[in-house]
């Protein structure tokens, strides 16, 4: 079957390679994302709070906007502007509504909700420039239907879903694409620390019976970037059934 | 990880044509070897069989007898289905008031009525294999509905009520049942909306591009490639879910 090249993900650079810029870099979905993007010949430059195996790692914070900006131009210099963001960077916690402080509620918004702004403002001008480009922003099931003593999480991953909207609907007809993914339950250090994710119980309760693998999560950010060309303003959820 | 269905047999219904046929092309240059189904043996089907060293697979969806025929027909000779995308399906436009009880119980037969009877035709040799992949295609009607589609839209929410039932239903037993709602696609339909419309294709393809933030409608290779992602280990975590490529139409659930 004859394929666009642009479907086949071969548009970027003279020798065919494309760029990538993934936030939350070093563990987890983030990671997870580096080496499936590296495997795929990706060059993908990848931002975390420590080093991560990236080809171009840069230690730095999503919440500062400038740092963040800068990190993008290196990773254009060295890699070629990115043709994919991958906003992966988050925390997670777990609270009673009445505990959640005022700075730990703007935390995460700052993180999660802050840091996606961040990063798609440092891609942006240079994606709408060429007429191209992809954005996923990982966001989570809690945004879709929240949980008890997630509402400050869920609260900021969701916001996400109206930025993700609202930005797609008005750079889709610069061909730019803006997507979410929404995890479940992934297996990842964010969540070992999390016992009642842990518990055999929780998977037996999820149709899939299992949790969700940061490879699956990758493999969907990798459809939305290559193959997946119609797909905008969407949130794909692989999330083993949690939410339908 | 990306796992492609070498080697595996699918079923793909209403493919002589359209989004269908593409869909077939696709899984065969994947190396799934398909059953083309389409309602009656004509020349465009056989074409398409031959033209990806398929397996011709006649049945009205909407005849239980038929299916039952046709399903166990690739069986005995190829093994259990382990890839099934239900994309049959009518679209009769019209008023509610001017389309009579027929074409209203059409859409409900072949649509709804037809997935389900190729679905638990095709089940017991899914389960017998240890396991397999349907993809049910729906519409963004299905969500949105659309004026002088009541029928059709009532028929493709029906189709995303079943995903999700049946994505529940089925994920223990490593059946994943997950649905595709395209936007506007390309595809023979529009001239068929043309034609209802009393205006060109040309007029047709940008009257709905107009409600598109992509600018544009969307191609069935398109569709055919979120088929392929639904059909490969990649999409292992998706249960349940329904993918909508629609160009940004419809930015929010299904």
């Amino acid at each position: 079957m004859e394929r666009d090249a642009r479907q086949d993900g071969r548009d970027g650079r003279s020798d065919g390679s494309r760029s990538a810029f993934v936030t939350g870099a070093a563990s987890g979905i983030g990671a997870a994302l580096v080496s499936t993007l590296t495997d795929r010949g990706w060059r993908v430059a990848g931002l975390d709070l420590q080093e991560s195996a990236a080809e171009l790692s840069v230690v730095g914070d999503v919440t500062d906007a400038d740092g963040l900006l800068d990190a993008v131009q290196r990773a254009g210099q060295a890699l070629g502007p990115p043709d994919l963001l991958v906003t992966a960077a988050g925390v997670f916690d777990q609270a009673a509504f009445e505990d959640i402080t005022p700075a730990e509620f703007q935390r995460m918004l700052d993180i999660h909700l802050g840091g996606t702004v961040n990063a798609c403002r440092a891609v942006l001008p240079g994606m709408l420039e060429r007429r191209s480009g992809c954005i996923v922003a990982i966001t989570s099931e809690l945004a879709l239907a929240g949980s008890e003593r997630s509402a400050h999480y869920a609260a900021a991953k969701g916001a996400i879903l109206g930025l993700v909207r609202s930005l797609a609907a008005e750079v889709a007809a610069d061909g730019v694409r803006v997507n979410s993914v929404a995890p479940g339950p992934t297996r990842t250090p964010m969540l070992d620390r999390h016992p009642e994710y842990q518990d055999p119980a929780y998977a037996a309760s999820l149709p899939l019976r299992r949790l969700v693998s940061p490879q699956e999560v990758a493999e969907t950010v990798l459809f939305l970037a290559t193959e997946g060309t119609f797909f905008t303003g969407q949130t794909l959820s692989p999330n083993a059934g949690a939410v339908i | 990880m990306k796992e492609t269905p070498r080697g595996t047999v699918s079923l793909v219904t209403g493919a002589q044509q359209g989004i269908g046929e593409v869909i077939a092309r696709r899984l065969a240059a994947e190396g799934s070897l398909v059953a083309v189904n389409d309602r009656h043996d004509t020349e465009l089907l056989s074409a398409v069989v031959e033209s990806i060293q398929g397996v011709s697979a006649v049945a009205d969806v909407a005849d239980r007898e038929q299916v039952a025929r046709m399903v166990a027909g690739v069986e005995a000779e190829h093994g259990p289905v382990q890839t099934l995308v239900c994309n049959a399906a009518v679209e009769v436009l019209g008023t509610l008031l001017e389309q009579p009880p027929e074409v209203w119980w059409s859409h409900i037969d072949v649509n709804v009525t037809g997935t389900y009877n190729v679905i638990q035709e095709v089940l017991p040799g899914m389960r017998r294999n240890g396991g397999g992949r349907i993809v049910i295609i729906a519409s963004i009607w299905g969500t949105t509905g659309w004026p002088r589609a009541s029928g059709y839209s009532a028929s493709k929410s029906g189709l995303i009520a079943l995903t999700r039932s049946l994505g529940r239903e089925l994920a223990p037993d490593n059946v994943f049942v997950n649905a595709i709602a395209p936007g506007i696609i390309d595809s023979p339909q529009i001239q068929i909306d043309a034609d209802d419309a009393g205006i060109s294709l040309d007029d047709m393809r940008a009257r709905y591009a107009v409600d598109i933030p992509a600018g544009r409608l969307g191609t069935t290779e398109e569709i055919a490639a979120t088929v392929a992602f639904l059909a490969s280990a990649a999409s292992g975590a998706f249960v349940g879910q329904i993918l909508q490529p629609n160009g940004g139409e419809l930015r929010g659930p299904a």
